[in-house]
């Protein structure tokens, strides 16, 4: 166990070092450096004083090099500095990770809560009528594009029905009790968690489908039965727990879902999270803040997944890691 | 013998006995999926539009680019009217385009302008000075010109003032563009990738899936452990961080150079990029096919008779694959289309003024309250063709799979 832990571990942390440096190396490649934008800035800059400023911040060495700078820089602690925010990327970073994590968090929970459910009975009544709808709305669910179910939910419950703010994190503070202004952050959250557990639905809906009428068509279920237990002490003991398995699968391949998801429904409400920090940044050329955010969010992915690895041997103790 | 099978006539007999080739069981099952047959007509119908996008332009002319800011962000259903810069443009396309001194005669001779101006400026004055329903009829009530060429010119220049009023079915953007055509060509442009990208990367799936599958060992372990991790990678942050590269950076002085500076650029840009990280799927799946596959005796008997390595690939071990590539790639389509999308609505991916139903989008954003009809249309039209795609792949895996099959 402790050896398959660390093997893991280890793995992912040389797939998070190569995927910085192929980030860093496309960083190169963007429009832009970050010196000319200087000189558009301030037109009394000379050739000369570019030239400098290029060797001062060793913009003029190999990729490499420069990359090997920032690694030891990150390393030491330091982050860097933002261009665009003008503070250091370690003051933006927290709040936007924090934010982002109760987005995606609110977001698995309602749409595992809303989802499961929803499978298990189109599962059970297999072929009819609710199958059917069920499985038209999860088709649906995989299908739609994200950002324009954001627009409908915007244009539905913030232009026409006025009830949600159509985007931001929070109100501006103007002495809000705390009580308050809780409600007002949860208001806020509504419409960005519901678009983005729309995605997720759909996939989940399908899968706990598949995998409850897998499951329930074992022999031991109606060997259960047989026995005379109760159906509900079948559904959930014998059936649903091992259609379990399967759903925790996809739950750790939807977290790099949920983030994409994220970007989009951050970018689209406004909302202040790493995954807007990622697109402003690259848009920006504000290489610090876009290298940390990337590393951030595919490190957390990734983390999720090897944590969702270790969960499989709780739900089901036939897994041995070995 | 039954009472049940002397029942049956000898037609019926004769089609119980008959053996069907497999493409026909799988097509007599696939036709009992109704909503993926509904999936096939509806792209069908957009296949249709796509193909046939410039007749469309050409029959209604309209055209995707043609802006006028005095038509901005018009309801559906509406009419509108050129302005008179743009009318002056037209006529003098109209003039470049051919010979025109038939036309101008037979204008002198009706006496509708000055018969001392040269032949431009008299069409100028003629559009000017009449409002274009009021020209139109001066034209049509005037006696028939003799020549042929003048009354070919005539109806060509009488197309040009009907022009002047347009009717926008689905009203016009924000730069007075008609919706309606730029939609036409958003479905070319999307389906177009879409496709593409399904088609490319399910060759390289197919590719790697099978040197993996088939030689086992070390190099499955490598390109598997590839495939894995560009699995659960979020994929929409790479493919940001990827398509804001500057072609021109990393391709100068390549042979792929041409790229840059084409007219389709980002087209071709991001059908790059896409295929680059969607082929894992189709990988993962032609190597768990082909692992099964090549323990198969047939497998066994073509390396008895000296069959080499590629050969065996290819005539014994691919055609095995092809149905469950099959599903994988139409199931591709539809998420290249959603990528594709979102790329572009995020303003990364295909630019303006080619139209595609993601950068439609994006632009549409920002006046949504005003003209919402100009955000919805795009996402439907994506909505569709994607659910349609999806429902397809889930036909042709019900399909394929022989447990389902029913005779």
């Amino acid at each position: 166990m402790t050896g398959f832990i660390l093997r893991r571990l280890a793995q992912t942390v040389v797939v998070i070092a190569l995927l910085s440096f192929f980030c860093y190396f496309l960083m190169t490649l963007m429009p832009g450096d970050p010196i000319d934008e200087m000189i558009a800035a301030n037109p009394t800059m000379t050739a000369e004083d570019a030239q400098r400023l290029r060797e001062l911040h060793g913009l003029d060495r190999p990729v490499h090099e420069r990359y090997w700078n920032w690694v030891t820089m990150i390393a030491g602690g330091d982050l860097g500095y933002s261009r665009t925010y003008r503070v250091p990327v370690s003051e933006i970073l927290g709040r936007s990770l924090l934010n982002t994590s109760l987005l995606a968090g609110a977001a698995l929970v309602l749409s595992l809560l809303v989802a499961v459910p929803l499978g298990v009975w189109a599962a059970l009544r297999k072929g009819s009528r609710v199958d059917y709808f069920v499985n038209l709305f999860a088709f649906a669910g995989i299908s739609v594009p994200s950002f324009w179910i954001a627009i409908v939910l915007i244009l539905v419950f913030a232009v026409y029905i006025p009830i949600f703010p159509a985007g931001g994190t929070t109100s501006i503070d103007f002495g809000m009790t705390p009580g308050e202004a809780l409600v007002d952050r949860a208001r806020h959250l509504v419409l960005p968690v519901l678009s983005l557990s729309f995605l997720s639905i759909g996939t989940f809906v399908r899968y706990t489908r598949a995998a409850m009428i897998d499951a329930m068509s074992n022999d031991y279920i109606r060997t259960a039965r047989a026995k005379g237990l109760s159906w509900d002490r079948v559904l959930i003991v014998h059936g649903f727990r091992n259609a379990l398995i399967p759903l925790i699968t996809i739950v750790t391949l939807s977290f790099s879902t949920l983030f994409s998801g994220a970007i989009i429904t951050e970018t689209v409400f406004a909302y202040d999270g790493v995954g807007r920090l990622v697109f402003l940044s690259i848009q920006r050329n504000d290489f610090n803040v876009a290298m940390v955010a990337f590393m951030i969010s595919v490190s957390w992915v990734l983390l999720m997944n090897f944590a969702a690895d270790l969960l499989y041997g709780v739900a089901d103790p036939r897994i041995t890691y070995s | 013998m039954s009472a049940a099978t002397t029942a049956l006539g000898d037609a019926a007999r004769q089609r119980l006995l008959e053996a069907r080739p497999m493409w026909r069981i799988v097509l007599g099952q696939f036709v009992e999926h109704r909503m993926a047959v509904a999936g096939v007509c509806v792209i069908a119908f957009f296949l249709g539009v796509a193909l046939f996008a410039p007749v469309i332009s050409a029959v209604t002319g309209l055209d995707p680019n043609r802006q006028n800011v005095l038509a901005r962000y018009q309801p559906l259903m509406s009419w509108e009217e050129a302005s008179p810069s743009e009318r002056e443009l037209r006529v003098q396309r109209f003039l470049e385009s051919g010979d025109r001194t038939a036309l101008a005669d037979h204008v002198r001779r009706l006496g509708l302008a000055g018969a001392d101006l040269p032949q431009d400026e008299l069409l100028y004055q003629l559009v000017s000075s009449n409002e274009p329903a009021q020209l139109l009829d001066l034209l049509r009530h005037g006696p028939t010109p003799d020549s042929a060429a003048a009354r070919e010119q005539l109806a060509g220049f009488e197309r040009v003032v009907e022009d002047f009023r347009s009717f926008h079915l689905l009203g016009t953007d924000e730069l007075g563009r008609d919706v309606f055509i730029r939609l036409v060509y958003g479905t070319q442009v999307s389906i177009t990738v879409g496709l593409l990208v399904a088609l490319i990367s399910g060759l390289i799936g197919l590719v790697i899936g099978s040197v993996a599958g088939y030689y086992g060992g070390r190099l499955d372990a490598l390109l598997m452990r590839f495939t894995d991790t560009l699995l659960s990678l979020p994929i929409l942050v790479v493919l940001i961080v990827v398509s804001a590269v500057d072609l021109g950076k990393l391709l100068g002085g390549t042979p792929l150079a041409f790229i840059t500076g084409h007219e389709h650029e980002s087209v071709i840009k991001m059908i790059i990029i896409l295929c680059a990280f969607s082929w894992m799927q189709a990988a993962r799946l032609v190597r768990g096919s082909i692992l099964s596959i090549k323990e198969q005796e047939f497998v066994l008997a073509a390396r008895v008779l000296g069959a080499r390595d590629r050969s065996i690939i290819a005539t014994h071990v691919v055609p095995n694959v092809i149905a469950p590539l099959l599903v994988a790639v139409t199931l591709g389509i539809g998420n290249a289309i959603l990528f594709e999308a979102a790329l572009s609505f995020l303003g990364l991916g295909i630019q303006p003024p080619t139209p595609s139903w993601g950068n439609m989008l994006h632009n549409a954003q920002e006046m949504v309250q005003h003209a919402p009809m100009l955000a919805i249309l795009p996402g439907l039209l994506i909505l569709f063709t994607v659910i349609s795609f999806n429902y397809i792949g889930d036909g042709v895996r019900d399909a394929i799979d022989p447990r389902g099959i029913r005779r």
